[in-house]
């Protein structure tokens, strides 16, 4: 490669004529800092990545995962990496009506320009998105197409541990985490740039390594039942693992965003998996095992993150940010740095007992939002199938204290569908709500008492592969439908904000994320049908996906709703995440004991 | 908290210009990327009391999303002793990255009671550079002419605007400078300037006379002092 074409910018201007929000298509955020393209006098020096988010700006630049890997390659020399976010529909249009390929942010380099095309999917609702990009870039979405060396298309994150929906699309799939395997790869990118070889030889090379799934080398064979009948070769792909988070810093000069983003502050992750072994998160299982960062250094960098960035608000990420063993420690050293200028603290996924009520006052002093709490379930039986182990004591205990201390909302989480579920576990939900608006009655003044809000979401649950419950059929959505209409029925409208995950979205997330590589021709008929940004509630169009599965012929339900047996071969055997089947069936087994 | 702390409290007037790629970002963009740099720098800036305390930054009004500004101001009060300039040099620091699209270009210490900027500022500029090649010299002459009564016999535009000038002096380069009120007054019975109403009539206006508006800012604001127009930087 000589040089790489880019979008001039008064070409951008004429783009962005009437856009929404057009700081979405803009470069030149601090942080920024990938390599000039005026400066480079040999191109074939340095590989150029682009770090796809296939969602809109705001959403991918709240992604700690972007950041990590976008620091990671822009510190070193003979790497560049640029990021691309999908555009939103009317910036798409006008690509489309222009006949404009898609380009990066930072050099506008143009799609097909790139070396590598790599995508972060976080979740199953992102897949028609990846194959719009690809599209509007100019690249062949399926990968026995793309003829040409360049550009290599793969994809990694949390959606991708099976990868088979998206098999007949990337040349690889990266499974766990990218720290140290990105550098790898790109290594390899390099060599197989600077030499003559064909794209066989670089695919060869980098399967070598552990997180590298070549969906190009693997044959699946089925039952005429469409049952998988074996994959062949049965060779595993061992998840890539960072054994010790403290080799890497945390990142110092993220790349600030100069639009609102949902998350607009400092990131730090303290802790990566989670111990707490809920059967129905794919989370919990996937980032095993458990590692946390030294908390002192975590303070020390922290402080100078805070400084460097001018952010009003810093962000201690985890799965479970209680179970981080030295969290007291770590807020009282950030609250009570004289350095540290105004500074709020938020925890996300905070599990709230009263043994830890201490920490939500600590970081909330000053601002009393809500406590958020996820019981996922109404009875106690229920909790023990999915292990979710917070009692309704404990819970009570903990909301009497909040309100008793000037909190006036309180915000639950709960699924339904859950396996073994029964009538009774629904209507203990609604008790349960019941029981929380007694308590605020009697514990705050009348005055309070009539602010108060309890913000009630409820899911549907979706099994996920790794998972104990990956074997469970999903509730059919009539019976879902039922059940939310039962609880709706019966609780307060004065106290309770409903809100609620449309029944024919879980199933497709469903369908998506257990897929086999037969699901591939559906996310393209569906993505030809229109379907993108699937997670956008009021563009989400079930009807298209129906079809989809129509044209392709094949059954929703197949996917879904159908138990699967313990010994039927599952699209995601081929890779080992490190929690082994025997693990998660034992697990299954265990659930089935408080049934 | 109620620290006894020695409080210095310093309001520092500043002009700034947003342009560039910048232009695309909204008012709220640009006053969350001004907060930001001033907390990289490590000046204290000063926060409201109260359950949600809020930096004491003020901004003059928005400039309309896609229009370069030459003359954005802000008045901030920080809790240290530090001149206009040095304040100036090390927010740019914090500004400026690759190439300029946002720079302080002037800061100064103002009075701590000195009004604020929103209810001060009276007047906007905005200046455009019309692309006349298209236009013989009659029609160039006849647009000159045409313009103020057009504007006239608009009622809603005339009296939101303070004045209007014309320089034809360039070949195939008309320079016109538009005073906007950004402010009510019961004795002038004005209206306030709204830039993209403007816009949308006077891009119509132009092309009977076939020209095309080239390039165009905002390019400075002003307050009224004993009748005269003084910008915010010359009055304190």
């Amino acid at each position: 490669m000589k040089t790489v074409k880019t979008l001039k910018f008064n070409e951008l201007e004429n783009l962005l004529k009437g856009i929404q929000k057009p700081g979405r298509y803009i470069n030149h955020e601090i942080g920024a800092n990938s390599k000039d393209i005026n400066k480079i006098a040999d191109f074939t020096d340095i590989v150029f990545t682009a770090l796809i988010f296939p969602d809109v700006y705001e959403i991918g630049m709240s992604n700690l995962g972007m950041q990590i890997l976008y620091e990671i390659i822009n510190r070193r020399e003979n790497f560049s990496a640029e990021r691309v976010f999908s555009p939103w529909i009317d910036f798409e249009k006008k690509l489309r009506d222009f006949n404009i390929k898609l380009f990066s942010l930072e050099n506008r380099i143009f799609l097909d320009c790139f070396d590598v095309l790599g995508f972060s999917v976080q979740h199953e609702m992102l897949y028609t998105n990846i194959l719009n990009i690809l599209d509007l870039g100019n690249v062949e979405i399926h990968t026995r197409k793309r003829k040409s060396r360049f550009p290599l298309v793969c994809a990694g994150g949390p959606a991708v541990v099976n990868p088979q929906p998206l098999s007949k699309f990337m040349d690889f799939i990266v499974i766990g985490d990218g720290e140290e395997i990105i550098v790898s790869i790109l290594e390899k990118v390099k060599a197989y740039k600077e030499s003559n070889k064909d794209k066989s030889w670089f695919l060869k090379e980098i399967g070598r390594l552990d997180g590298v799934y070549i969906p190009g080398f693997y044959k699946f064979y089925y039952y005429r039942d469409g049952r998988i009948k074996s994959i062949e070769p049965f060779k595993k792909v061992k998840k890539a693992v960072v054994k010790d988070l403290n080799k890497f810093d945390v990142v110092l000069t993220p790349v600030i965003p100069n639009i609102k983003t949902v998350h607009d502050r400092f990131v730090v992750e303290i802790m990566r998996g989670c111990s707490r072994g809920c059967r129905f998160c794919q989370a919990g299982m996937i980032y095993r095992p458990v590692r946390q960062r030294d908390v002192n250094s975590l303070i020390k960098q922290s402080v100078k993150g805070i400084k460097s960035t001018g952010y009003g608000e810093i962000s201690f990420l985890s799965l479970s940010t209680a179970d981080y063993k030295n969290i007291g420690y770590l807020l009282e050293g950030i609250t009570s740095s004289p350095k540290l200028n105004k500074i709020s603290i938020s925890l996300p996924s905070l599990r709230l007992d009263s043994f830890n009520f201490h920490l939500a006052e600590l970081i909330g002093s000053g601002r009393r939002t809500g406590l958020t709490f996820a019981p996922e379930a109404g009875s106690q039986r229920m909790r023990d199938i999915v292990n979710k182990n917070i009692s309704e004591e404990e819970m009570m205990e903990c909301i009497k204290m909040a309100l008793g201390r000037g909190w006036e909302r309180v915000k639950l989480y709960f699924m339904i569908g859950l396996p073994f579920e029964r009538g009774e576990d629904i209507e203990r939900i609604v008790v349960l709500i019941k029981k929380i608006i007694n308590t605020a009655k009697n514990i705050l003044p009348k005055r309070s008492f009539r602010r108060f809000k309890i913000n009630v979401s409820i899911n549907a649950f979706c099994p996920k592969p790794f998972t104990p419950f990956q074997w469970v059929g999903q509730d059919d959505t009539g019976s879902l439908e039922k059940k939310f209409d039962y609880i709706i029925k019966n609780i307060s409208k004065r106290f309770v904000k409903l809100s609620w995950s449309n029944p024919q979205k879980s199933k497709i997330e469903c369908a998506l994320s257990m897929g086999n590589p037969g699901i591939c021709e559906v996310i393209e008929k569906a993505w030809r049908g229109g379907a993108k940004f699937d997670n956008w509630t009021d563009l989400f169009d079930y009807e298209i996906w129906e079809k989809a599965f129509r044209d392709a012929e094949l059954d929703i339900g197949f996917f879904t709703t159908r138990e699967i047996q313990a010994g039927e071969t599952l699209p995601w055997d081929i890779i080992d995440i490190g929690t082994g089947k025997k693990f998660l069936l034992k697990e299954y087994e265990k659930s089935r004991n408080y049934n | 908290m109620r620290n006894q702390e020695i409080t210095t409290e310093n309001k520092i007037r500043f002009k700034f210009y947003k342009k560039g790629e910048y232009k695309y970002l909204s008012h709220l963009d640009i006053t969350r990327i001004i907060i930001r740099a001033i907390r990289r720098t490590g000046i204290k800036i000063k926060y409201s009391c109260g359950y949600n305390p809020r930096p004491k930054i003020s901004f003059s009004h928005p400039t309309p999303l896609g229009i370069e500004s030459e003359a954005e101001y802000s008045d901030v009060i920080v809790s240290e002793n530090i001149s206009g300039d040095d304040f100036a040099k090390v927010v740019n620091l914090q500004l400026i990255q690759i190439k300029p699209q946002m720079k302080i270009m002037q800061a100064k210490k103002i009075g701590i009671k000195s009004i604020n900027l929103m209810n001060d500022i009276s007047v906007c500029l905005y200046y455009f550079e019309l692309d006349a090649s298209g236009a013989d010299e009659n029609l160039t002459c006849k647009f000159t002419k045409d313009l103020k009564s057009k504007i006239r016999s608009e009622p809603n535009i005339s009296s939101s605007v303070f004045d209007l000038v014309t320089n034809t002096d360039t070949k195939n380069i008309i320079f016109l400078k538009l005073f906007g009120y950004v402010k009510i007054f019961k004795s002038m019975d004005n209206e306030i300037f709204k830039f993209n109403y403007f816009l949308d009539f006077f891009g119509s206006l132009i092309k009977n006379y076939s020209m095309d508006i080239y390039y165009m800012r905002k390019d400075e604001m002003y307050v009224f002092r004993n009748g005269t127009l003084k910008t915010p930087m010359e009055v304190t």
